[in-house]
């Protein structure tokens, strides 16, 4: 079966042959796989599909290709010390793991700090044609065979905050309601240019994303969600899907969102991704929402993967195949990116065990 | 004059700095004890954020915005404290470990604690075992409490708990873990006194370690 009709039929809750993959690394795990896997390619590897050749998401079998237009894709430009086109500061801070030393690219300078700032600022212009040339080549080369994802993460609150600053932000949702809207509004503009452009060139589904949950509740209240961030979602979504209606939409946050699981179905989310189990209890999503709506990710990045056995592995993907992914309804991978301190055996316990494991799953 | 103390302790709830500073600058005014203004209005009204939070009332923003409000009276009140020679309810050493640049929750954690009437050391981001070790030998605090965010950079939170054994300074201080991976299992494996959840539970699990000390 093809990689792009197995992510068709799971996503219109029907079970493919097997379930649908999509996993993405750190660059530093993906220069470690690629020495395990013979595979040439010098480029720093941009987990959000920037930039890709996509060798190593073809070698090992997955589903989905992703490519990405937008903010994200200022994470891991790979120099030390940098400053991104839309002014904001980053800095390199080193880790250590068993299996060698990387590099997280993190955000630490905020042009829009100072009120002032914000009337006159410019944000990039998300309509340069250059933009656009990995996806129309993705698009070209790779459609027939795979499901095409366009990314516009960090679509609105999360560039917002960098731009910001995150505490002042999060502050602003209480203090400065009119400052909020307006910081909220460069991003929501530039990605939803982004995103309805990458609709029109034919992806097969549109990834939004912003991470408001923290590890056991929202981090902002449902009501200020519902506040800043609903009527913005609601209007992108519908939006994609005036372009093309048959046009997925998948929506990232990391932590617990129960609360707006409801909203979010209801303005028109396909699919929900990351679904970190350590933070909402699969098999209950599957209950609740598992008619209205399809799940992307759930192996646990927190514990399993780098903590766990190779049998550990196995048995949670076992478990999310009989509960999140009984009738379709699933892609399954990593709900981040696979980080240095992942153990070879697992990462290939878990593309074994999805690309291995055929539906119907006993 | 009460109607003072209810006024700062509405404010910090609310989170306006400007009031809490107007009405604590008044309360001083009037001659209310430094103790007085400190304890019954913003440790209790923080107290109360803490709660509303672990309730679901509460979320990140507006307990953010209510620490914020009561470090700005805190700080007009700390000469006053000073002089009357009030105790803080221990002194705290906080950071976000090495290769870790994550502040939120290392921040709000030492905001809670001071708001809890602790003294805070607070060592910023990416801190090595090494400087842990120096700022415990240095400030002889009671609890030491860590952060992390990802599981790449956890592993500092055991270098550290070696480094302080190594430097014979373990049994001095307690050792409490935080963050998005941490669990109550990883601490007890890492040798740490304790874990919390949430900055408010940080609260409660700091006054824990200090009263067994």
């Amino acid at each position: 079966m093809k990689p792009r009709d197995r992510v068709l039929m799971a996503l219109n809750h029907e079970e493919p042959d097997r379930c649908p993959m999509q996993v993405s690394f750190t660059p530093e795990f993906a220069s470690r796989l690629r020495k395990e896997m013979n595979l040439g390619g010098e480029k720093l590897h941009n987990p959000h599909g920037g930039g890709n050749t996509y060798e190593l998401e073809r070698a090992l079998g997955e589903d989905l290709l992703l490519t990405s237009v937008g903010w994200a894709n200022s994470y891991y430009q790979g120099a030390k010390n940098y400053v991104d086109e839309w002014g904001i500061g980053w800095k390199s801070a080193e880790y250590t793991t068993p299996f060698g030393v990387g590099a997280y690219t993190e955000i630490c300078g905020h042009p829009l700090a100072d009120d002032s700032a914000i009337a006159g600022y410019k944000a990039p212009d998300p309509n340069r044609p250059e933009l656009y040339a990995e996806a129309d080549w993705v698009l070209r080369t790779f459609k027939d065979e795979y499901f095409i994802v366009g990314v516009t993460v960090t679509t609105i609150f999360e560039t917002a905050w960098a731009l910001r600053g995150y505490e002042r932000m999060l502050s602003d949702f209480a203090l400065k309601p009119e400052i909020a809207e307006q910081l909220l509004d460069i991003p929501y503009q530039y990605h939803l240019t982004a995103a309805k452009k990458l609709t029109e060139m034919g992806v097969d589904m549109i990834w939004l994303g912003d991470d408001v949950g923290a590890q056991n509740a929202m981090l902002i209240s449902p009501k200020m969600w519902r506040r800043f961030f609903k009527p913005r979602m609601a209007d992108f979504i519908a939006e994609l899907k005036a372009i093309n209606p048959q046009v997925k939409v998948a929506y990232h946050s990391d932590g617990n969102i129960y609360p707006i699981i409801p909203d979010l179905i209801e303005i028109g989310l396909d699919v929900l991704n990351p679904i970190q189990p350590a933070s909402m209890d699969p098999a209950r999503l599957k209950q609740e929402y598992g008619d209205k709506l399809c799940f992307w990710g759930s192996i646990d990045e927190q514990h399993t993967l780098p903590f766990g056995s190779p049998a550990d592995v196995q048995d949670e993907i076992l478990t999310r195949l009989k509960t999140l992914g009984k009738n379709g309804g699933l892609i399954l991978g990593p709900t981040h990116h696979v980080q240095l301190d992942t153990p070879m055996e697992n990462f290939w316990a878990m593309v074994k065990g999805i690309t291995q494991t055929p539906y119907p799953v006993a | 004059m009460e109607s003072l103390i209810k006024e700062i302790h509405t404010a910090v709830m609310e989170g306006q700095s400007d009031v809490v500073q107007e009405k604590v600058r008044a309360a001083m005014a009037a001659g209310l004890p430094a103790s007085t203004i400190l304890n019954e209005g913003m440790i209790a009204a923080m107290g109360e954020v803490g709660c509303l939070f672990e309730e679901g009332e509460y979320f990140v923003p507006e307990m953010l915005i209510s620490a914020r409000a009561m470090q700005a009276g805190l700080a007009l009140l700390k000469p006053a404290l000073k002089e009357a020679d009030v105790k803080s309810a221990g002194k705290v050493i906080v950071g976000t470990v090495k290769g870790d640049l994550h502040d939120i929750g290392k921040n709000l954690v030492a905001m809670m604690l001071e708001g809890a009437g602790f003294e805070i050391v607070d060592l910023g981001t990416d801190v090595t075992p090494e400087m842990f070790v120096a700022a415990v030998r240095e400030n002889s605090p009671q609890i030491l409490a860590m952060s992390a965010l990802l599981t790449t950079t956890m592993s500092s939170m055991v270098a550290t708990v070696e480094a302080l054994k190594a430097a014979g300074l373990r049994e001095q201080v307690k050792v409490m873990i935080g963050g998005a991976p941490v669990t109550e299992d990883y601490a007890r494996q890492i040798g740490a006194d304790g874990f919390s959840t949430d900055a408010s539970r940080a609260v409660s699990l700091a006054k824990s370690l200090v009263s067994a000390a």
